[in-house]
């Protein structure tokens, strides 16, 4: 385990989470208390069904807790609107899905280019700065190639380009190598580890224990709890 | 801005990915739209368009000269006609006497003096054949037999609703006589006075101030009616170049001919039911390409409403990444926007490039016009705004719905 810098950028504090109502509710995280600290890169690790995934979404304001309350970067995120927390997630987040989640009609470059745009980077920037990126994860000689002419590895590769590309606040991966073959997996994990040793704070939902093991911390989850 | 460009990339790139096919056929649907939004009102008003150009071109011309309220006729007919001609913009003009006579046929063959007279109650109008076939051709609608001839003498021309045989096809509606043909004798009286006369020829038009008119020379008319001191009833002219009545009717202003006489452009003397039908015609063809409109709108709302649920999980992903709402919606404005464009650019293109000229050259023979297909710029820009806007509008409702979701839900698929 690597010494933990003292600055905690997110500060999650008895977080539920419950869907549906009356006697078809189910309490999917029940009171979770979670600190992670500036540079650190944490994995979520549980069975399915644990409240992993649901916790990430938590934490990284696509969702909203039912009960609880939650800091992120010194910011009360659940008093934001919805205009807000796109803008917050814009400028302090960035994300890698587990199936890539690129947009199918434009091309790599043009993925990556996007939130870049959304920031207010003139087109001749965020073109350079994506271009930056695609040659960081390896894959600046397809930069022109649309998602469905590259291979799940590489889409993926360029997601995580397009994650880091705004340099982020906190890089959030879920699942990242689920639907990748091994060297695929491996690949995106070095990726990932990388970033890390740049200073780059990564929270990783992951079910696969090999992953997990350069992570600063594993937290693990059974039933909505830490254990 | 940012969420314009945004959108405008992600419109246009998803324009450029979609199937060929499935744009060309959108594009012909709104093409469709287009055209039945301007043709179909464009053929009901053009209908009446081509009614009017004819009664411009073979009743009333440019510039109407009629007698001044109060008076019976154009006072000084002599006087106003010699400034005439000192016009160099008055390319042809008529001098127009008329009355109403009657008609009588087959009085020759008639056995029975008891039984019923074959007479019709008629317009005449007496005329300079040469100037009055210059100014409106009249020459040209002759059917049966020949046109008068100023030199002689004791000539009639008939308006086809007058003879029976032309005009059955109405039923009863018209005062008619029967059986006649160039060369007969016919016998107008007006009053206490009669004249015979040979039918030199029979007319027919598809203008009713022609084929509801008998003609004969102004000299016999004034003969027969006892107009000597030849003031007309109507002097019509034909001006050039085109659209310059308002300067020749001020003109003419100018010299006090609303003195002796009311002068009229063809706009403000034309009949007011000409003017109300064409107005109603319009509103008509409106309402039928209102209804194509809402059927191109509908069409666009659900092409841009599957297309967008198709998408709803990289929407939310675009939202989920920080893309605002906003640039997402108006990327799929841009789609329907591009719809809108083709469809009508193509439309246009057809409308004018073709249509118009090909309506121009080979009107639709209606029995009353030659219909033709009024597509004016103007209206054809204001109709296009209005399918245009409310084609953005189909496509912009069902991506604020797609786009409004939950952004977890979309990403994760659930409802």
């Amino acid at each position: 385990m690597k010494k933990r810098t003292k600055k905690p950028l997110i500060e999650a504090k008895d977080i539920h989470r419950t869907f549906g109502s009356g006697e078809l509710t189910t309490h999917v995280l029940k009171g979770i208390d979670l600190t992670i600290y500036e540079g650190e890169f944490v994995a979520i690790m549980g069975k399915s069904g644990a409240g992993k995934s649901t916790l990430m979404y938590q934490l990284s304001v696509l969702d909203e807790p039912s009960k609880g309350s939650l800091s992120i970067a010194g910011i009360d995120v659940l008093t934001l609107n919805e205009s807000e927390r796109t803008d917050f997630r814009l400028h302090t987040l960035g994300y890698v899905f587990q199936d890539y989640a690129l947009v199918p009609d434009l091309s790599a470059q043009e993925n990556v280019m996007m939130p870049l745009l959304m920031r207010g980077k003139s087109w001749d920037e965020a073109a350079v700065t994506a271009s930056d990126a695609l040659q960081s994860v390896g894959l600046i000689e397809k930069d022109n190639n649309l998602p469905a002419e590259l291979s799940g590895g590489e889409q993926q590769r360029v997601a995580v380009a397009r994650a880091v590309a705004g340099e982020p606040t906190i890089l959030f991966a879920d699942e990242p190598t689920a639907n990748l073959d091994s060297v695929s997996g491996k690949q995106i994990i070095e990726l990932l580890v990388s970033l890390h040793k740049a200073g780059q704070t990564v929270v990783m939902v992951t079910h696969e224990r090999e992953y997990a093991k350069d992570c600063d911390r594993i937290i693990k989850m059974t039933d909505g709890q830490i254990n | 801005m940012r969420s314009l460009q945004i959108g405008f990339l992600l419109g246009v790139r998803q324009i450029q990915r979609a199937s060929i096919w499935t744009t060309l056929l959108i594009v012909f649907v709104m093409m469709l739209t287009f055209l039945n939004l301007i043709a179909v009102s464009g053929i009901l008003v053009g209908l009446i368009a081509g009614a009017e150009r004819a009664v411009r071109a073979e009743a009333l011309g440019d510039i109407i000269i009629s007698p001044k309220d109060g008076e019976d006729h154009i006072l000084e007919t002599e006087t106003l006609i010699r400034q005439l001609e000192t016009f160099p913009e008055v390319a042809d003009y008529s001098v127009r006497f008329s009355s109403g006579a009657t008609l009588e046929a087959n009085y020759k063959e008639r056995r029975d003096l008891s039984g019923e007279r074959d007479v019709a109650s008629v317009q005449v109008t007496g005329i300079d054949p040469e100037l009055e076939d210059q100014m409106s051709g009249l020459a040209g609608t002759v059917v049966d037999g020949e046109y008068l001839d100023a030199t002689e003498e004791g000539y009639i021309l008939i308006g086809a609703y007058y003879v029976a045989e032309y005009a059955e096809q109405f039923g009863d509606i018209f005062d008619t006589v029967e059986n006649v043909k160039p060369g007969d004798t016919v016998r107008l009286s007006a009053g206490e006075v009669s004249k015979e006369f040979t039918v030199k020829g029979l007319i027919q038009s598809k203008v009713d101030e022609v084929n509801l008119n008998t003609y004969i020379t102004e000299r016999e008319f004034r003969r027969l009616f006892g107009r000597i001191d030849r003031n007309a009833d109507q002097i019509v002219l034909r001006v050039e170049p085109t659209g310059t009545e308002d300067s020749v009717k001020g003109a003419l202003a100018a010299l006090e001919f609303e003195r002796y006489s009311k002068v009229q452009t063809y706009e403000e003397g034309k009949p007011k039911f000409i003017t109300d039908i064409k107005n109603t015609f319009n509103i008509l063809g409106t309402f039928i390409g209102s209804i194509g409109i809402i059927v191109a709108s509908i069409t666009i709302f659900i092409i841009i409403f599957i297309n967008a649920l198709s998408r709803r999980r990289h929407i939310g992903i675009l939202k989920g990444i920080g893309i605002r709402r906003s640039a997402i919606e108006i990327a799929y404005v841009i789609q329907a926007a591009f719809y809108a464009l083709a469809g009508s650019a193509l439309g246009a293109a057809i409308t004018f490039g073709v249509l118009v000229g090909y309506f121009e050259a080979n009107p639709i023979q209606f029995p009353f016009s030659d219909g033709i297909l009024v597509a004016e710029p103007l209206s054809t820009f204001y109709r296009f705004l209005v399918l245009f806007a409310i084609t953005l509008l189909a496509g912009f409702l069902p991506a604020w719905m797609i786009v409004r979701q939950n952004t977890l839900n979309s990403i994760l698929g659930r409802k």
